[in-house]
């Protein structure tokens, strides 16, 4: 019965299989050949340099978003409201 | 002057907003894929049954699809951003609690219960309906970028979670899971998602007001756009997109739970099995990206059933060509069109609904989909049982791609979908 439920990787991200992961350590340790913790560090690294890499260009950007025009919120908000009413009014 | 404000043109923030529901698919999806490297541990430690834990999985499956339309039901009445922080902060501290575990219940309890509909929130359905207001005329590409964090979180955090384990135990290895959700997915959620481009006086896509395209969605409605999601049903396109969905599920289901086995009875070795697996995720994040991309480019429906038949004939050659070629070439065609159908089903979705009600809409289609899922994994075991082999369960998951495919194809997009409606007034449309 354990297959049941023993999904792997499937496509919303449930429980990977045991003997896959398994397999796959013993080739991640031929690549590496080094100790857990190197690994660790190492793809911890990527790991947090995901968000790191998007607040660094944020506040890279910090420059042109203050030389940019402001986007004028009032005239906005009026063209969606008044396209809001033109819907209700269609129905 | 024009050519030098053009170069000074900030990033449009919803790039920002990709990035972050990108990287918080990626942990979450990660962190709960990594459920498998604990099995072992637990089972050692606490002589649990590799059923008894698969029970806790395979309930915490069932109840992130039931829970979906609620949850989405609240993204859409109240605030999407505030939804997707209160599932991480439930998440994070539920992943990093199961480091305490010193019973099955809690165990059954915190992951099957309690991270499950945490995760509800924070997943790719409430993710990509959040996007899908962002981006109108690249509502596809980005959907499968989102995809591929998810599928990229997997296939990254999992071998992550198990040096973690080979280094540490099982208990600091939760608790780091954990913590990544609090301190890097949530502080992202806090400065880089809002709701609506125009809480920020921004356009869909980045456009400006006086931007011309010829693809002018973003001012435009499709006839059968919505504002409850119970009037959805009242259309065919609903029951066309989630009845494709659902076979999606039925195939996808049984591919992750027997495909190994499957390819072990027929000869091949559990490490190349495994090996085939894996090149069959890899492929899928490739999938993903190709098929949101093409989606902007040449519509969704077509490349949808394109993506089913192409499944289908997965499936027809892994029952037709012997042995392990058979399987690479079904891992190969399962691969790309594996995850490829999520965008596409999405923008579509999207496209042809509305934005009012879509994460309720999606989370139906989704709780479809699981259903489908989780019956095709138990009759084809069942079926497996009775004939002693795949053979019949996998010919009925193939054969019913085709009529899934029809499904997707019939959906008469260019009548329904929003982007191929024209323009409204000038007037009413705020121009």
């Amino acid at each position: 019965m354990a297959w049941l439920f023993s999904f792997i990787l499937a496509h919303q991200g449930d429980a990977a299989d045991p003997e896959l992961l398994h397999w796959i350590k013993e080739r991640l340790d031929q690549i590496f050949g080094t100790g857990p913790w190197a690994v660790v560090a190492l793809m911890g690294l990527v790991i947090i340099s995901i968000p790191a890499f998007v607040v660094i260009v944020y506040l890279l950007q910090a420059k042109r978003r203050s030389a940019a025009p402001q986007p004028n919120q009032g005239t906005q908000k009026y063209e969606k409201d008044s396209m809001e009413e033109f819907h209700h009014r269609v129905r | 002057m024009r050519a030098d404000q053009k170069t000074k043109k900030p990033i449009y923030f919803g790039w920002y907003v990709c990035a972050a529901t990108v990287f918080v698919a990626f942990v979450t999806t990660g962190a709960r894929s990594s459920f498998g490297i604990f099995i072992i541990p637990l089972e050692e430690e606490f002589g649990w049954s590799r059923f008894m834990l698969s029970l806790a999985v395979g309930t915490g499956f069932l109840v992130n699809g039931l829970t979906q339309p609620f949850v989405g039901r609240l993204f859409d009445r109240f605030s999407g951003r505030t939804v997707i922080m209160a599932g991480l902060v439930v998440a994070g501290l539920a992943t990093a609690s199961l480091s305490l575990t010193f019973n099955y219940l809690y165990l059954f309890f915190v992951f099957g219960i309690l991270l499950s509909v945490a995760m509800s929130g924070a997943n790719i359905t409430i993710t990509m309906s959040l996007l899908s207001k962002w981006f109108h005329r690249k509502r596809s590409t980005v959907l499968g970028i989102n995809v591929a964090g998810a599928s990229l979180g997997g296939l990254v955090l999992v071998p992550f979670g198990m040096f973690l384990l080979q280094a540490t135990s099982w208990r600091v290895t939760w608790l780091a899971l954990g913590l990544m959700i609090l301190l890097l997915a949530l502080p992202m959620v806090h400065f880089f998602i809002r709701n609506d481009p125009a809480d920020m006086g921004l356009q869909p896509d980045g456009d400006t007001p006086d931007s011309s395209h010829e693809d002018t969605s973003s001012r435009q409605r499709g006839p059968l756009e919505v504002e409850e999601w119970a009037h959805s049903f009242r259309s065919w396109p609903m029951w066309q997109i989630s009845g494709a969905y659902t076979v999606c599920g039925i195939t996808t289901g049984m591919i992750s739970a027997h495909f190994v086995p499957y390819a072990i009875g027929q000869g091949l070795s559990g490490t190349l099995a495994a090996t085939v697996f894996g090149v069959m995720m890899a492929l899928n994040v490739l999938g993903g990206l190709g098929a949101g991309f093409l989606g902007d480019k040449l519509g969704r429906k077509n490349l949808l059933a394109g993506v089913y038949a192409l499944r289908g004939l997965a499936f027809i050659l892994l029952l037709v060509l012997p042995g392990a070629t058979g399987i690479w070439i079904f891992a190969i065609l399962a691969g790309f069109s594996w995850i490829a159908s999520v965008p596409l089903t999405n923008s579509l979705t999207a496209d042809v609904y509305g934005l009012r009600a879509l994460a309720t809409i999606s989370g139906i289609t989704f709780l479809c989909h699981q259903v489908g899922s989780f019956v095709s994994i138990l009759a084809a075991g069942l079926l497996f049982d009775i004939t002693g082999s795949y053979t019949l369960p996998f010919a009925i998951g193939g054969a019913l791609l085709f009529p899934a495919a029809l499904s997707a194809f019939s959906v008469q997009e260019r009548t329904y979908s929003a982007r191929y409606q024209t323009p409204l007034p000038t007037a009413a449309a705020g121009d």
